[in-house]
């Protein structure tokens, strides 16, 4: 349902979205962390570009703003953060998921259907030109939320939320232009500090355990 | 004015002990902090339950709900609070300083975390609140620092992010419901159950479900209860008292809010059946958990799911005695579920474990931690003259009325489970003979005297409703949308 097709706004968020998608799936595809971590940059980038145009087409400063905090803190801080941990643990190869690449990739690809399924009533009430990223945005949403209960690392999981998060910003970008200011800066914040802290588990669980592998955290039952 | 000290107290406090050096400093700071903020709280619900909402710069706002809450969280911070420096006096000694003004320092963030959570209009800074709670609760869950305890912390901070992200996910389909409809608009309460009989339905069903798997993992519906037994069992005891006691009610809270919204403009019937559902398999799951459980810390966190479960169902039921007995079962699980999981913490530092079979002779080796954990235990599983008896009567009366018998009927056979499993199990921990490592005595009274507060309202709540109590449920019930 595309209702302004000759703005190149619309153009442009419809190809921002596509290759915030695609992300999450060259993510799924990569083994080494290291490239994960890049993948998850590169998204971060492009949501980040993608505030920007709308900002820009919106005619909004303050989105402007959020675009380039947002820009700073996934694309530059928490990869740094992120890195870091993975050179630190000293693990590079550390895919280790449940369920297998083929078998991941089927099943994201389901979630992507789901995803246009669910988000139908928003589709159907919308009136704003970005509004086909909509169930992209939301398909990466559901990705996120897989990977991290498919993955065994620590980090992965990790790497999942913040899958998560930034389908959930892009939701909110495309359907409202953005939510107010003051709760997306709590946004940022939260996620900034949960991963701060994550970090420190990562180390700890390490310390600990000897290996990354939250399957091996079993004293707990019943 | 006195809206803004009951924030300042505990976020001053802890600022504060965090900056300080002197155990003797902290434990007064923290007490003091608690005691005041239970005054200013007190003074605040008396004030505010029978008269009009209260509001501050369009961010911060208290109706009679808020009220509620706010009485709940400053009441179980304070019993909690005094408890907590007789039980970290024997927990950490002075070498460990750093670990004590963690655990002060942390205590009052959390309480501040959560009062802000339940004063605040904007649904956003309610959001950033409730995810501030994980925050500062999940390295308290982890004090210790040992191997289960790290495990529990992990598994709490994953899946309560996790949960808390798909709340916002929530809260944005909510506002883009809210934006369509009127344009630019704030975030605020206020202003969204005011245009809520314009919203569209879809998109608002859509919003719900979302927060009531996000806020619902924080209230510990099944089947996002997963973290709660690991995280309440393995936190310290005045820890577990407020994360069962009052973190799932500030859930069930945000819950409340939104199924107001929701039931004005898709009508109450879709958010009841979804309540009603998640509740029953909150009640089941927790009953299979308890008819046998080994740890007792676990048996009450089971307990909480349990508990969260029937509060589910009232809101489910819904009516003026649906949401009645919810509200009131949401004061009763507080007040007996702390005091327990406080004495927990007594009698872990007595046996040194958690194995309900390596406790003995709990009543005659200690006999005030044996009769009120006696008391508790009674009083939660829904025994007369205790109040949760009269609120889950309530509750379970609506089930019938709202023609929901068979969710009522089935809730009442898992409760008589329950009651059996923690009737056997408590049995074994009272009775019998202690071992002779065990040392006769409690570990210590004075902290614990505060819990004859909980016990004396407990009974309160469950031989009668004076006007005035009656009159103040009446408000709050108004803010939710009961006519009374």
């Amino acid at each position: 349902m595309v209702l302004f097709p000759e703005l190149p706004f619309a153009r442009v968020a419809n190809l921002l979205s596509f290759l915030f998608l695609l992300m999450s799936f060259l993510l799924l595809i990569r083994n080494s962390l290291s490239a994960q971590v890049r993948m998850f940059a590169v998204q971060s980038g492009v949501l980040s570009a993608l505030a920007a145009v709308v900002a820009y087409f919106g005619g909004s400063r303050e989105l402007f703003g959020v675009a380039v905090l947002f820009a700073f803190i996934k694309v530059i801080v928490i990869p740094n953060v992120l890195t870091r941990a993975v050179s630190k643990i000293g693990i590079q190869r550390a895919v280790a998921p449940y369920l297998g690449t083929s078998v991941t990739l089927a099943i994201c690809a389901g979630l992507v259907v789901v995803a246009f399924y669910v988000m139908a009533p928003v589709m159907a009430s919308n009136r704003l030109p970005t509004s086909d990223g909509i169930p992209l945005a939301f398909a990466g949403v559901l990705i996120g939320f897989f990977t991290t209960v498919n993955r065994r690392r620590a980090l992965t999981q990790i790497l999942g939320f913040l899958m998560l998060e930034n389908g959930i910003f892009m939701v909110a970008l495309l359907a409202t232009y953005g939510v107010p200011l003051i709760v997306e800066l709590g946004v940022f914040l939260d996620v900034l500090v949960a991963v701060l802290i994550l970090e420190v588990f990562v180390y700890r669980i390490k310390h600990n355990f000897d290996s990354t592998d939250v399957g091996q955290m079993g004293a707990l039952r019943g | 004015m006195m809206l803004v000290l009951l924030l300042l107290i505990p976020a001053l406090a802890s600022a504060f002990i965090s900056l300080s050096r002197r155990r003797r400093v902290m434990e007064w700071t923290h007490a003091l902090a608690s005691i005041a903020a239970l005054i200013v709280g007190g003074v605040l619900a008396v004030r505010l339950g029978a008269g009009e909402p209260v509001a501050l710069w369009d961010l911060l706002r208290v109706d009679a709900l808020s009220a509620f809450m706010v009485a709940i969280v400053a009441f179980v911070g304070a019993i909690a609070g005094i408890y907590a420096i007789g039980y970290m006096r024997l927990e950490f000694d002075d070498r460990q300083i750093r670990r004590v003004r963690l655990f002060y320092a942390l205590f009052q963030l959390f309480v501040f975390t959560m009062l802000l959570a339940v004063t605040t209009d904007n649904l956003g800074v309610m959001w950033a609140a409730i995810e501030g709670t994980t925050l500062a609760t999940v390295f308290l869950v982890n004090i210790h620092d040992s191997h289960t305890g790290l495990e529990a912390a992990y598994k709490y901070l994953i899946m309560s992010s996790v949960g808390i992200a798909l709340a916002f996910l929530g809260t944005v389909l909510m506002y883009y419901a809210a934006s369509a409809q009127v344009g630019e608009i704030g975030l605020s309460w206020t202003s969204l159950i005011g245009i809520a009989p314009g919203l569209d339905p879809d998109i608002v069903k859509l919003a719900f479900v979302f927060i009531l798997i996000g806020y619902g993992t924080k209230a510990g519906l099944a089947p996002m209860h997963t973290w709660l037994p690991d995280a309440h069992s393995e936190a310290p005891a005045p820890i577990s008292a407020l994360m069962s006691g009052v973190l799932l009610n500030v859930g069930l809270y945000a819950l409340m809010r939104f199924k107001a919204v929701t039931d004005v403009t898709a009508g109450p019937a879709f958010s009841s059946t979804w309540l009603m559902r998640f509740g029953l398999l909150s009640l089941g799951l927790a009953a299979a958990f308890l008819v046998s459980q080994r740890n007792y810390k676990r048996m009450l966190a089971y307990s909480s799911v349990e508990h969260t479960g029937i509060i589910a169902l009232g809101l489910g039921f819904g009516g003026y005695w649906g949401m009645l007995g919810a509200l009131l079962h949401m004061v009763n699980h507080a007040l007996s579920k702390s005091m327990l999981f406080l004495l927990s913490g007594s009698i872990l530092l007595k046996y040194r474990t958690t194995d309900i079979r390596g406790v003995r002779g709990l009543l005659q080796a200690a006999p005030w931690t044996g009769f009120w954990f006696l008391c508790g235990v009674l009083a939660l599983i829904g025994l007369p003259p205790f109040g949760p008896f009269v609120s889950e009567f309530i509750i379970f009366r609506a089930g019938f009325e709202a023609h929901s018998v068979a969710y009522a009927v089935t809730g009442i056979a898992l409760l008589a489970l329950v009651f059996a499993g923690m009737l056997g199990s408590v049995n074994r921990m009272l009775y019998g003979q202690a071992s002779e490592q065990v040392k006769p005595g409690d570990p210590f009274r004075w902290p614990m005297m505060p819990m004859a507060l909980n016990l004396i309202l407990l009974v309160g709540f469950g031989l009668l409703l004076p006007d005035g109590v009656q009159e103040f449920f009446g408000h709050v019930l108004k803010v939710v949308g009961v006519l009374v």
